[in-house]
């Protein structure tokens, strides 16, 4: 089997490794992209880019970045999975894309049956969904749909937050005779959560959104559930968190650690030729970069990877949890947890991996950030 | 490798020690000085120089997912976005694991406790502490506030399955010890409640918080756990909230309590503007209470975060955040906030509060029943320690600083018209002895043979601010790690846990619970060997026998 290519024609691993380690020293700007992965392969790999003055990035960092906007820049309230499943009499969705940020919203939550001894009946809500698709099929569940457009969600919330605050506003492209009833209902709640995914909306929605929770809190309780998308996404952002400081697209350039959404957005550092390198990193399944100008690339892929653009040098990595065991964030829970291979191969992790790439390095250092 | 310490002044209370001397280390270990003959590998002139223990804080939140919340929420408090303060170059609310490390060790810290993890986020805390270098480490993991707790009380099955449950989770979480943090008023917020007092009952389970700390302290206490349990009490900074801490303190009935950053605790509702220092009173009380330990949670002025599992008051606290941003979290049990807050020297209630703590450092009798903390980062970073150090040492400096604040605010406390200062040996017994017995870590804080080699040597200063912030040379396992204020060497700590003896009956009925409350199996969250890749990871201290 082999596990390494450098220009597609197969190579030993350590010849790749030699090759990647190479390519990363002699940059000016390496950009470590992706970064779907464990936390162990994730901590190592913003390890590697502070020692080659890189920047990091994840695949998923527009949606997360959104919703981490709203919070540094007013307020959030926000609840776990399984408290929402258990104590929520009211579950108010919002928007579309929420089976695809998580996959199993309705066996996890919609269809779970509350604490009986807090809990006596549920309604559930869900606002502007878009497509029949964009539903689960939750088996008994009755769901009142309020909208469809998700194209308007930011002026309904606002007309929501309007009348919740006893405010006149104009017409939306949601009856008033149905806004007034979702208004009644969400007032009623005794433990409401509000459900998203940023990677549909805009930051000034989800903004608007967690104003209404707020604003509903003076009189009940309510809270939100933020839903982060795949690929570890929310449990790198935990790593590069407690690492440097900041979430992701920060940069180690100057020697020690910079955020910058804007500046360290590795598609901006491509495609205006400011990186002249990339590690592309994409454990949990093969997603490739598809941005519009070349650059030299290494890969730690997933098998199945197919690339537009011939990755310099690609070495495969197992999946975690599937090939080798890993830790990563565990959507049911909304927090770390280990993950145990359930057919385990011997594929290298990411962290092994870029352990050796490390090793390789002639740069002599070890002290992580 | 044998290594001496040469000449220092040794001050070492657990022995009685203060004087010039040496201090001979053996690898990891403190040893007796050889036979005149023999030669050290490495000898350290310490002339001129205070040699104590390494430095143990109880109380600083440094690891787990609310901190590295407020690290993501405050990009404009990162060293890298911030001018450093001139008189503390390392004093930032939030710092990143390899920053924390450094920056105690440079203090002279070489144990750090972490008090306030939630048990299904124990894991990544773990994983944080892991990746705070140099120092030794540890957890509190909190209970109070969850179903499997609430429902032992309600259905009033006995101590044995309390300890039994606080047994399996010290093992879950891999904790050294049990926090209770608003006892019932994190449960009673997600029923709608604002306010939560000691004797309020949580709807549904009927639960008072009184009946939640008396069970968690007794079931603590049976299991063998050695730190007592560790209290962070209701109705957190509020006026008038001395009556709460008198009543928690009345409450530990003779058994062992810690009440963590009392100085929250501290105020009346007396004079114009409704708020007091009840700090003399409330030190009579700790005075008083042989088994009752507490730490301080002293105020420092300046830009902060606070960082809370009492999701119930950073709730009410939102309003005063500054800036103006916050996160709440309703948890699986506590949950809790984060609120950036700015302590200013011109404000009425923040110079009260500022004094309060003094008052309590001062008027409790005992050094080993106060401990140094800020709560950091609640009132203060931890980085201003230092500070504090000097403020307890020096009443003229306290007095100098009592001139810049607000007349009417100290006025309303008693600072003005205390003389004590502090000794090298207080501060040593505070900082070193007290802690490492309070924990159970009978190796550390003191320099007898025998004692880990965890050694802070610092200048004779009279400076003490100075003195304590940058140490001469430290110590750590025997090794050298800081040198003039610089860390010298990179080395990874170990999580210090405690694993006490359990009914394994608790472990299936914990299964059973788990399947049946969240359809998951409790493996998911617990912290297991392979899950921090690093051998030496955790050090098993001995439970009570």
């Amino acid at each position: 089997m082999v596990d390494a290519w450098i220009d597609g024609r197969p190579a030993a691993v350590d010849a790749a490794v030699a090759e990647a380690a190479n390519l990363l020293a002699s940059s000016r700007l390496p950009v470590v992209a992706g970064l779907g992965t464990d936390i162990a392969g994730a901590r190592a790999a913003i390890a590697l880019a502070e020692r080659v003055g890189g920047a990091v990035d994840h695949m998923h960092a527009d949606a997360l970045l959104r919703d981490l906007d709203v919070a540094r820049e007013t307020g959030m309230m926000v609840t776990t999975p399984n408290e929402a499943a258990l104590r929520a009499d009211t579950l108010w969705m919002v928007g579309p894309g929420l089976i695809a940020a998580w996959p199993d919203l309705a066996a996890r939550l919609i269809a779970r049956a509350p604490d009986p001894g807090l809990v006596v009946d549920r309604r559930i809500f869900w606002l502007c969904p878009g497509s029949k698709s964009e539903m689960p099929d939750v088996g008994g569940a009755r769901i009142d749909t309020v909208g469809r457009d998700p194209k308007h969600l930011g002026a309904v919330l606002a007309a929501l937050r309007a009348r919740l605050a006893g405010r006149r506003c104009g017409r939306t492209q949601v009856a008033d005779r149905a806004l007034d009833a979702l208004s009644a209902g969400l007032a009623a709640a005794r433990f409401g959560v509000a459900v998203w995914s940023a990677a549909d909306l805009d930051a000034l929605t989800v903004e608007m959104l967690c104003g209404v929770v707020n604003d509903l809190n003076a009189a009940t309780r309510f809270t939100g559930l933020p839903l982060a998308g795949g690929d570890n996404a929310t449990g790198v952002l935990q790593v590069c968190g407690w690492m440097t400081g900041f979430p992701m697209r920060t940069g180690f350039g100057r020697g020690f650690p910079e955020h910058d959404p804007w500046r360290f957005d590795v598609r901006r550092l491509v495609e205006s030729g400011e990186t002249d390198c990339v590690l592309w990193i994409s454990a949990y399944r093969p997603v490739v970069p598809n941005w519009n100008r070349e650059v030299p690339t290494i890969a730690l892929a997933a098998s199945g990877s197919e690339f537009g653009r011939l990755p310099h040098v690609r070495i495969a990595v197992g999946r975690p949890g599937i090939d080798h065991d890993g830790v990563e964030r565990i959507a049911a829970t909304g927090a770390l947890g280990c993950v145990e291979a359930r057919n385990p191969t011997g594929a290298m992790s990411v962290a092994q991996v870029v352990g050796r790439i490390a090793a390789a390095l002639a740069d002599g250092r070890t002290w992580p950030c | 490798m044998l290594t001496r310490i040469k000449g220092g002044r040794v001050i070492d209370p657990v022995h009685g020690r203060d004087g010039i001397g040496d201090v001979w280390i053996r690898d990891a270990r403190i040893v007796d000085a050889p036979a005149p003959d023999v030669e050290p590998d490495a000898t350290y002139d310490a002339a001129g120089r205070i040699v104590m223990a390494g430095a143990i804080d109880i109380h600083s939140h440094i690891a787990g997912e609310n901190v590295n919340a407020a690290r993501l929420l405050l990009p404009d408090q990162h060293r890298a976005t911030t001018a450093s303060p001139p008189a503390a170059p390392l004093s930032h609310a939030v710092s990143s694991t390899f920053e924390t490390g450094c920056r105690y060790a440079i203090m002279g810290f070489t144990t750090v406790v972490e008090p306030a993890i939630s048990p299904h986020a124990a894991l990544q805390a773990q994983l944080e502490l892991a990746d705070i270098p140099i120092i030794d480490k540890a957890i509190l993991a909190i209970l109070g506030n969850d179903d499997f707790l609430l429902g032992l009380i309600r259905s009033g099955e006995g101590a044995a399955a309390v300890s039994d449950y606080v047994a399996w989770t010290m093992e879950s979480t891999r904790a050294l010890g049990i926090k209770v943090i608003n006892a019932g008023g994190a449960a009673a917020f997600k029923a709608n409640a604002r306010a939560f007092a000691f004797d309020d009952v949580v709807p549904f389970y009927g639960a008072s918080s009184r009946d939640i700390v008396r069970t968690l302290q007794r079931g603590v206490h049976a299991a063998g756990v050695p730190h007592p349990l560790h209290v962070h009490c209701n109705n957190l900074g509020l006026p008038g909230n001395v009556e709460t801490a008198l009543a928690t303190i009345a409450a530990a009935d003779g058994l062992p309590l810690h009440l963590a950053h009392l100085q929250f605790y501290g105020y009346g509702k007396a004079g114009p503007r409704g708020f007091s220092s009840e700090a003399a009173r409330l030190a009579e009380a700790v005075n008083g209470a042989s088994g009752v330990t507490v730490d301080v949670g002293q105020v420092m002025f300046g830009q902060t975060v606070t960082v809370s599992s009492d999701v119930l008051r950073q709730f009410n606290a939102r309003r005063q955040a500054d800036p103006r941003k916050w996160l709440i979290v309703d948890g699986d049990a506590n949950g809790g906030g984060i609120v950036p807050y700015n302590y200013r020297p011109n404000s009425f209630h923040n110079a009260v509060q500022w004094a309060v703590g003094l008052e309590l450092f001062l008027l409790i009798r005992d050094p080993s029943q106060v401990f140094f903390t800020t709560d950091h980062p609640n009132g203060a970073p931890f980085t201003t320690y230092p500070d504090i150090f000097a403020l307890l040492m020096d009443r003229d400096l306290r007095a100098e600083k009592m001139s810049a604040l607000p007349a009417d605010a100290m006025g309303m406390t008693t600072l003005g018209s205390i003389t004590r200062e502090y000794s090298l040996t207080e501060i040593a017994t505070m900082t070193r002895s007290a802690p490492a017995r309070l924990l159970g870590l009978h190796d550390r804080g003191h320099l007898g043979v025998g004692a880990l080699a965890d050694v802070a040597v610092y200048a004779d200063d009279p400076d003490r601010a100075r003195m304590f912030r940058a140490a001469a040379l430290v110590f750590k396992d025997g090794e050298l790690v800081v040198r003039d204020g610089a860390v010298t060497r990179y080395r990874w700590g170990r999580a210090l846990t405690a694993r006490p003896e359990r009914d394994r009956a608790i472990d299936r009925r914990m299964n059973d619970y788990y399947d049946a409350r969240y359809g998951l199996p409790p493996e998911l969250i617990k912290v297991r060997d392979g899950c921090i890749d690093r051998a030496g990871a955790f050090e098993f201290v001995p439970c009570r026998t």
